[in-house]
């Protein structure tokens, strides 16, 4: 037990040096950053057809939140203020960042964990179906299926189902996360216009990262039925149950730890999710806050999906630990 | 996708190896029809990226008077908005993604296998710096990292995103091939050749390197496919330049520009760089299929 | 429903106006009105039929974490709906201030321009039943100087700013221009003002903030020190969340999710009557495919101008109840040169790229129903050009495609072609590298179109894009682009039409109310053109001058200057004019009837424009 601890420590170390590896880079490129927000600002005023006069009114005070001092003391200051969790504000809308990925995170991560169980149950029954079909063509299509769906980019996925379900027979929305005329909270109309605009991300998430399961539930599989167990269960003639059960448990059990860095995988993958279907994630938030130079919004956003690939990757590896006594017993040693 | 534990090639002769090698490569495919078509397919990329943009004059014909025409023989994938044809905008625009790709996967390979092999084979400190580094680049996650990036850097060329790309992805080959190093050294032969005085460049080159080969081949076939995705995806998003010839720059047009969503018309020209990259796809995992069974006998006999 | 159409002009406007003769497509009869600024206001007779849903497109960023304050940078107030100015001015295309009445009801124009007075609707009453009074208004006043923009700028010497404001009874208040350094767009700067609460917003200034105001107006430290003060009020103000959002138009913000707004109609609102809807969708959008979805799909009952291709308009047009309608938008694109590079410098190369460009083609492939080419370069949109130009507008080059002038042209700035190819004097291939920016695809598309073009004349031509337009700003104010799209005749003002050539983009920028000109190069200046250039028939002018005293002209001066100008800019080609922006709207008439007057269809400055229409009355329930 203390080895757990002493290794969770550790990779709470390493963690938070990421994170502060993974700010200063992010600092030093804001530095260099070409491109000033207010400027791009006032001429897509004009760009709408405002008068000079009116673009200038509405940017006028924009110029004085620009960051002053040096990098150096921005970069100081930005550290401090971190440290008391606090991500400022964002330049352009002056809403506090903290806020702003908390809204976002929001409807980034129920359809992704969503999508992810879904995609996990289908690719543990079908992979473990190609596990002990592995000598058929079907098993053998199976598989194949999963090479080619993980290989898939999401992108892919995601602009087919917009084109057949959106384009060619429009019966789902291609933006948005929900009606505004529906009450929020807990009523029918609501939920189901969440469940509308949520589907076709949930069913990208879904199918995009289901190629995986499959081949990591197979060779799961198939490395449990080498197993001597299973060929004395099978010589003594047990029931086919037990042994169903014995496979599916000790095969189950590694993917738990795959299945933390899938979901890390797909925050990024949510990116073009949720840019093909306008979706107000976390992805849609850093592509726009790039987009508007609101570079607080971009360290935040950005910081917080590395926090989150970081912590996945700790709980995947913590999670191995616990189950793989070899690993536990290497690190009580240590 | 494999274990690699058919390390067979340190104990079966070079010669006998080749003259079998080639033609369980055979076998292989002929079990398998759809393996000949992922060969044939790879190979038609190869010629599309390398000599196809060449069979084209400068500037491309057009006719302003069709733009964005139905798909008909003479056009496959219809025109485009200045009426120039779609599939060779398609061919032209696959050199920069296949050279992009292919650059990518040679900097990962080389940088994964080097660093693998050398935390492997030298332990110690080494090592443990190595695979924090290695850590990192695993972690940090790449596509939020490039577009971040992309603010500074316009990536240009297909040299600078093959070459960034590349630094992005090593990580995970390094670990496999450090792993494998370390399971061999564990069955001795580091050691026996060690104690015949080879030189260590003799150890890694001719008795580490080649069971991990055709790892690291497939590695290397689908890290492919992750180029491919990263740097098509960052032009889809626009926040690289949308101008110039490739794919990516074709969807990003297609969806945001063109409104292929909107209009059935114009899916053609959206479906184009999908069906490439599909195709490509598909192409890739069953070259890969393939060399998994010649490179895995176990496999086979199953 | 029949809506008389609401005048108020200004007599010296007028004047102009008369001077130039009538607006082509304009149907609104805007006679102007010689009881000087008096509104004649006859209300709808009877009640609309009230109800329904109206759902549009807001071109603002969408921010569900932001608070209703029209002063926070994206926050969820919206003009025309929950958040009103004094007035919603025209865009005439010759009279930039004409106004549809906002919050006031009347206002007077002294005939030397010298004083506005304006009357605030006297049933106007904010959304919790508190009446819109003058203190209102001066509470926002006092708002628009921390925000130093329009009339309300306290830099001594910035022209056309309010000296004095005082209230004259509960609902009138009096705004003195600064005699200093007066414009004739003074009234602008007031009436486009937004009008908050006192009772919610007062509280928010520091104690005392008319003698900070007072101090603040002195060119001395104690005055320095006053105006950092009242910018810190405005960052604050910037930075408040009201508890609700109190209203004093047709709606109040109801709620707000990332991708819409809800806002229902707020019943005090002065002219309640006339307003149809009981709620309006605000939609969000991050890029136009998305309005075109939303347009296909028949969801919106009105979206303002976006850039849509050809077929996808057809596609939307096929929708049952679908309606587009085209009318004049006072703005223009150009192809601007940076003339620090050779041979860009040469007026001859300008010229016959003018000839070789088949702007035609160009507008036909990339933008035909969001531009028409434009006839000839005179810097200002064509639909304006023979107002403001007159006799000169005929005598103008057209440079009308001509690939054979073109080559003369070539040739007179010492280019020679082999082989196919023009090559400039020093042997090596003439290029021009077109400079667009991502995401604005009607740039790109003409950019790459205008590239095929000129390869296929023999000039050796690529499209570079920015990766974005905050790049885009910098770079080409850095001088790094030789040739770019640059937007130009942003009308109506007549110096809005032409400071985007002969302003700081040209290197004549003003200071303290002093026009200074900068070097190529230097501060700004990356057009790099001469600072003065001779003129058939007119001699030596300095155009960044000509453009500047366009603030403060005679209308007879201002004619005698466009038409100057409009010469210059024909002859000297600081900017090839590619095409003239149309001002493409769509509505679905299924629910609603939108049908706004013609100027009413351009009413700037506001994020969705169906706002102002429904409070005037222009948008009725169908059927």
């Amino acid at each position: 037990m203390k080895g757990i601890a002493r290794r969770l420590a550790g990779h709470l170390a390493r963690g938070l040096v990421m994170i502060w590896v993974v700010l200063t880079f992010t600092f030093v490129i804001v530095s260099i950053m070409p491109g000033d927000p207010v400027q791009a600002e006032y001429e897509l005023l004009l760009q709408q057809g405002h008068s000079p006069q009116q673009a200038e009114a509405q940017t006028a005070m924009l110029h004085r939140f620009r960051p002053t001092g040096s990098v150096l003391e921005q970069y100081l200051e930005y550290m401090g203020s971190l440290l008391r969790l606090d991500l400022g504000q964002s330049v352009v809308t002056r809403v506090d960042v903290s806020t702003i990925l908390g809204e976002a995170t929001r409807w980034t991560v129920i359809p992704v964990l969503i999508g992810t169980v879904l995609s996990f149950v289908l690719g543990v029954l079908i992979g473990v179906y190609a596990a002990i079909k592995r000598s058929g063509k079907l098993g053998d299509a199976l598989t194949l299926s999963g090479s080619l769906l993980r290989g898939l980019p999401d992108f892919v996925v995601a602009l087919i189902l917009a084109a057949i379900f959106a384009t060619l027979w429009p019966v789902l929305p291609r933006s948005g996360a929900v009606n505004i005329l529906y009450e929020p909270g807990f009523n029918l109309d609501y939920i189901l216009s969440l469940g509308q605009h949520a589907i076709l991300p949930i069913a990208t998430y879904a199918i995009s990262s289901y190629g995986g399961w499959i081949l990591a539930m197979k060779s799961s599989v198939v490395t449990v039925l080498g197993d001597d167990f299973i060929l004395a269960a099978e010589l003594r003639g047990m029931k086919r149950s037990v042994i169903f059960r014995y496979i599916a448990r000790n095969a189950i059990l590694p993917l738990f730890t795959i299945f933390a860095l899938s979901i890390a995988a797909l925050f990024s993958g949510a990116i073009f999710v949720e840019r093909i279907f306008n979706y107000p994630g976390l992805g849609m938030l850093l592509i726009n806050s790039i987009g508007r130079r609101d570079i607080t919004v971009m360290t935040g956003a950005f910081l917080l999906i590395t926090a989150a690939v970081i912590v996945a990757n700790i709980v995947a590896d913590m999670f191995y630990t616990v189950i793989d006594p070899r690993v536990r017993r290497a690190g009580d040693a240590a | 996708m494999s274990d690699v534990a058919a390390m067979t090639g340190a104990t079966v002769t070079r010669a006998t190896l080749r003259r079998n090698f080639w033609g369980s490569v055979w076998r292989v495919l002929l079990r398998k029809p759809s393996r000949l078509l992922g060969v044939v397919l790879m190979l038609g990329f190869a010629f599309m990226g390398s000599i196809g943009p060449m069979l084209y004059d400068r500037p491309l014909p057009r006719d302003p008077s069709v733009q964005f025409a139905s798909p008909s023989l003479r056009h496959p994938f219809g025109t485009d908005f200045q009426g120039t044809d779609v599939f060779s905008l398609l061919v032209i625009g696959s050199r920069y993604v296949l050279l992009t790709a292919l650059i990518t996967a040679v900097v990962s390979v080389l940088l994964g296998t080097a660093v693998g092999l050398v935390a492997g084979f030298r332990r110690g400190a080494l090592d443990a710096v190595l695979m924090r580094i290695t850590d990192v680049n695993l972690t940090i996650p790449g596509l939020p990292l490039l577009l971040v990036l992309s603010t500074v850097w316009e990536f240009s060329g297909a040299w600078e995103m093959g070459l960034v790309l590349g630094l992005l992805g090593w990580g995970g080959l390094a670990r496999a091939v450090r792993s494998q190093t370390l399971s061999l050294r564990e069955r001795g032969f580091v050691e026996a050749a060690r104690g015949l005085g080879l030189p260590n460049r003799h150890i890694v080159g001719r008795e580490l390197l080649p069971p991990i080969a055709p790892y690291i081949a497939m590695n290397a076939l689908m890290s492919l496919i992750v180029a491919v995705y990263a740097q098509v995806g960052l032009f889809f998003l626009g926040v690289m330049p949308v101008i110039g010839e490739n794919w990516g720059v074709m969807l990003n047009r297609a969806v945001f520009d063109f409104g292929a969503m909107t209009t059935p018309a114009r899916l053609p020209y959206m479906l184009a760089p999908l069906l490439a990259i599909l195709l490509l796809t598909i192409a890739i995992v069953l070259v890969v299929d393939a060399m998994d069974e010649v490179f895995n006998p176990r496999l086979r006999v199953e | 429903m029949k809506v008389t159409r609401l005048t108020a002009s200004l007599a010296a406007v007028a004047l102009v106006l008369a001077a130039c003769g009538g607006d082509g497509d304009d149907d609104s009869p805007t006679t102007p009105d010689d009881e000087n600024g008096a509104v004649d206001e006859t209300p709808a007779e009877g009640e609309v039929q009230r109800g329904g849903v109206y759902t549009t497109i807001a071109a603002t960023q969408l921010d569900a974490t932001a608070p209703p304050n029209p002063f926070f940078p994206q926050g969820n107030s919206y003009l025309g709906y929950n958040s009103m100015r004094l007035g919603w001015v025209k865009n005439h295309p010759t009279n930039p201030s004409e106004f549809y009445p906002g919050l006031a009801s009347e206002w007077d124009v002294a005939p030397d321009n010298s004083t506005l007075t304006v009357t605030i609707h006297p049933d106007a009453t904010w959304s919790d039943g508190t009446p819109v009074t003058a203190e209102d208004v001066v509470v926002s006043s006092d708002i628009a100087y921390t925000r130093g923009a329009g009339a309300f700028i306290l830099s001594p010497g910035a022209a056309g700013t309010a000296s004095d404001v005082e209230v004259i009874d509960d609902k009138t208040v009096q705004f003195t221009q600064d005699p200093e350094n007066p414009t004739s767009t003074f009234i602008n700067g007031i009436m486009d003002m937004v009008i908050v609460p006192a009772h919610v917003y007062a509280d928010q200034l520091p104690d005392d903030f008319a003698q900070t105001l007072e101090a603040a107006r002195n060119d001395d430290d104690a005055g320095e020190a006053a105006r950092e003060t009242v910018s810190e009020a405005g960052e604050a103000l910037a930075s408040f969340a009201p508890e609700e959002d109190v209203s004093a138009g047709p709606y109040v913000l109801e709620r707000i999710n990332p991708s819409e707004a809800l806002l229902v109609r707020n019943e005090h609102f002065h002219h309640d009557h006339l307003v149809a809807p009981d709620q309006v969708i605000l939609r969000n959008y991050t890029g136009n495919e998305q309005i075109w979805d939303y347009l296909r799909a028949g969801e919106l009952d009105f979206a303002q101008f976006t850039a849509v291709p050809p077929d996808v308009v057809q596609q939307i047009e096929q929708v049952p109840g679908n309606e587009v309608s085209r009318t004049y938008s006072p703005v223009v694109a150009g192809l601007a040169f940076n003339q620090s590079y050779k041979p860009f410098d040469d007026v001859h190369v300008r010229r016959a790229l003018a000839f070789a460009i088949d702007r035609e083609q160009t507008v036909s492939i990339a933008t035909p129903d969001g531009g028409t080419p434009a006839i000839t370069t005179s810097g200002m949109h064509q639909e304006v050009l023979d107002a403001w130009a007159g006799e000169v507008a005929g005598e103008l080059e057209p440079y009308a495609h001509d690939l054979d002038r073109a080559a003369e042209e070539l040739e007179a700035a010492g280019m020679t072609q082999e082989n196919g190819r023009w090559m400039l004097p020093s042997g090596e291939p003439f290029e021009v590298p077109i400079q667009v920016v991502t995401g604005f695809s009607d740039w790109i598309t003409a950019g790459e179109n205008i590239a095929t073009q000129l390869n296929e004349f023999g000039i050796q031509s690529e499209i570079l894009t920015a990766p974005d337009f905050t790049v885009y700003q910098e770079d080409m104010a850095n001088g790094e682009y030789p040739v770019g799209f640059w937007l130009i005749g942003l009308g109506p003002s007549p110096y809005n039409i032409f400071q985007r050539l002969y302003g700081q983009s040209n290197g004549w920028q003003v200071l303290q109310g002093n026009l200074s000109y900068s070097p190529p190069g230097e501060d700004g200046n990356w057009k790099g053109g001469p600072e003065t250039v001779e003129v058939d028939g007119i001699g030596t002018v300095n155009p960044g001058e000509l453009a500047h005293e366009l603030n403060t002209a005679s209308p007879e001066r201002v004619d005698e200057i466009m038409s100057i100008l409009a010469q210059v800019t024909n002859e000297t080609l600081p900017a090839i004019q590619m095409w003239d922006y149309i001002n493409t709207q769509f509505s679905n008439n299924n629910r609603f009837i939108t049908d706004p007057p013609d100027d009413a269809r351009r009413i700037t400055g506001v994020a969705a424009l169906a706002g102002v229409w429904i409070q005037q009355g222009w948008v009725s329930a169908a059927g």
